[in-house]
């Protein structure tokens, strides 16, 4: 392990390994952290296999049902894990062997363990003092950035799990981390704070750190990160934009529901065309399954303007990161 | 490469009136960091009672000594060596040992030390040392003062050196233990009444590497006037010896510790 003389300027990472082509999804052009074919396994319980992605500057959401390896994936990438295959680099370096690139990183990890005899303070000044922070008014600031500065002398003990969530936030953002790696963040907060953090992994991607946060509430993560990464079975499954990853599943039926007054007549006519796999009609609506969502697109105004009908409402009913996920899931 | 500022406070749940920022001290270097970091969060209450309990206890022993019909020196040396090294000082030990790293461990709180760019040796040593400074404040003192209660005064001095290094190793050791084992408290219990009391107790070549055989050597050489010659053992080095015996001792348990460290998987929390 190399031992960081404190308070050095942190040296100038080795060349990065030739990242996989930068049109691939699963990669980003600017990438800050790569993972490289990792697979981790617990005896013979399989955690991740053969994983390759990147995350750059900016919010990414992690996402995944529950075992699906985010959080194996995320202590991998902290370096908290070894992995048993493969390679992970945060800025060009081993987080598992070089101590120099904790400087730059940052955890926050989902369970719920504080040290209970600790206040919020003294938590944020411990990490502080650890990566030798020199403006000793930061601890506080980050306190107050999540809204504990009014209780940072009360013990970790007695928060809330909400309160002990963003104390470990105010910890981890005291060495303003270029990496900030975010495991389930928003559980046990309330509305009020989630939106408030989620402005704040906001306003942490704007000023070009990257900020990786992992969840299972998909709406969540759709108003967090623009762009997902989705671990499925220790597998990425998918990776970009939900809207792009939706797309690019473009042999399979999509739904779209139509409310109109004339619902019948247009059923009527559409399910007569190849571009409609079938429809169901539930009073004024009309539900529409298509394997080829273009060509319906330039269909239903046609069919709607040959049947006199009034469309009021046209919505896809699977364009959601939800219905994104069940896709990927099956 | 230049980090940049700390998040803006816009995006914050502050309420409408800013909240003025104490004036807050100066920060802790690393390693002061970490030994502040043992002595808050490692020992909560109920580990205190573990320690203080037993430095009760060699309190009575101290008492105990007075009660036999047989000379004081005598009378103490015989509780020195089953109550006091046997018992209180690889017992206190091993509640303080524990605390500050192998429990931090088991609860899931070292990554909050273990993610930062403290070396894996700083760390380490700054436990073992939050952990010694304990020993120093509490059994070190039970201990001097169970000899002055068993009327062996003279024995003080000997008996705080004695208590200062035998609590340096058994920490070192309980320290490497507690970050090698899962079950720690169990191996520790197994190395002191199994390794130390009962193979020590007949093969020098183990009590050669045992804190409580050598702390009590330490003892044994520096009060021999005071009856603590009846302690000293063929074979196992003792006064000075012993004090380097319990360094080298203390050197290692840190340096495999060390090692460790940087080879965990520090969890959330399983236990």
């Amino acid at each position: 392990m190399n031992a960081v003389p404190a308070g050095a300027p942190l040296p100038p990472p080795p060349p990065p390994a030739a990242a996989p082509a930068a049109a691939d999804p699963a990669f980003v052009a600017d990438a800050t952290v790569v993972v490289q074919r990792v697979s981790v396994w617990f005896g013979p319980k399989v955690a991740l296999s053969e994983l390759s992605c990147s995350f750059g500057p900016g919010v990414t959401g992690l996402l995944g049902p529950n075992g699906a390896g985010k959080t194996t994936l995320m202590r991998a990438l902290t370096g908290l894990l070894p992995v048993n295959e493969g390679q992970v680099r945060v800025l060009g370096r081993d987080p598992r062997r070089d101590r120099a690139v904790q400087r730059s990183l940052a955890l926050v990890p989902e369970d719920e363990a504080v040290p209970a005899a600790l206040t919020a303070r003294q938590l944020a000044r411990y990490r502080a003092s650890l990566h030798r922070v020199a403006d000793r008014t930061l601890p506080d600031r980050c306190l107050a950035t999540v809204g504990l500065l009014e209780v940072a002398d009360r013990r970790l003990g007695g928060f809330s799990k909400g309160m002990r969530q963003r104390a470990k936030i105010a910890a981890a953002l005291v060495s303003e981390p270029q990496v900030l790696v975010l495991d389930e963040p928003l559980n046990g907060a309330d509305p009020v704070q989630r939106v408030a953090l989620i402005g704040l992994f906001h306003a942490l991607g704007d000023q070009g750190r990257t900020v990786i946060v992992s969840s299972h509430v998909l709406h969540e993560v759709e108003r967090l990160a623009s762009r997902q990464v989705v671990v499925i079975r220790g597998r990425l499954a998918a990776a970009g934009d939900h809207h792009a990853i939706r797309d690019s599943f473009a042999d399979r039926p999509r739904s779209v529901s139509v409310r109109s007054p004339q619902a019948r007549e247009l059923a009527a006519r559409l399910v007569a065309h190849d571009a409609v796999r079938g429809v169901t009609v539930d009073g004024s609506t009309v539900v529409i399954s298509s394997p080829r969502a273009g060509e319906l697109a330039e269909l239903l105004p046609a069919v709607a303007r040959d049947v006199g009908a009034r469309l009021y409402e046209v919505r896809p009913l699977d364009d959601s990161l939800e219905s994104v996920f069940r896709e990927l899931l099956r | 490469m230049t980090v940049p500022p700390p998040p803006p406070p816009a995006p914050t749940p502050a309420p409408a009136a800013p909240v003025p920022l104490p004036a807050a001290a100066r920060l802790a270097p690393p390693f002061l960091a970490v030994v502040g970091y043992t002595l808050r969060a490692c020992l909560p209450a109920r580990r205190w009672w573990g320690v203080l309990l037993p430095c009760l206890g060699a309190v009575l022993f101290g008492w105990l000594a007075t009660l036999p019909d047989v000379s004081t020196a005598r009378a103490f040396a015989a509780v020195a060596e089953q109550g006091l090294f046997g018992l209180v000082l690889p017992l206190t030990c091993l509640v303080i040992g524990d605390a500050v790293l192998g429990a931090d461990l088991r609860r899931g709180t070292f990554p909050f030390t273990w993610l930062s760019p403290v070396p894996f040796p700083a760390i380490v040593v700054g436990r073992w040392l939050g952990g010694w400074l304990v020993a120093l404040a509490t059994l070190t003192p039970a201990l001097v003062l169970a000899t002055v209660v068993a009327g062996v005064p003279e024995g003080a001095g000997p008996m705080a050196l004695a208590a200062a290094t035998g609590s340096a190793a058994y920490i070192g050791l309980f320290v490497m233990l507690g970050v090698l084992a899962r079950r720690a408290a169990v191996w520790s219990l197994a190395v002191v009444f199994l390794g130390e009391r009962l193979l020590g107790g007949v093969l020098s070549a183990i009590a050669q590497i045992s804190p409580m055989w050598e702390a009590q050597q330490v003892y044994a050489r520096f009060a021999d006037d005071a009856g603590g010659a009846r302690l000293l053992r063929d074979g196992t080095p003792d006064g000075w010896s012993a004090v380097v015996r319990l360094a080298l001792i203390l050197a290692v348990t840190l340096a495999l510790a060390s090692w460790r460290v940087g080879h965990l998987r520090p969890s959330g929390g399983d236990e």
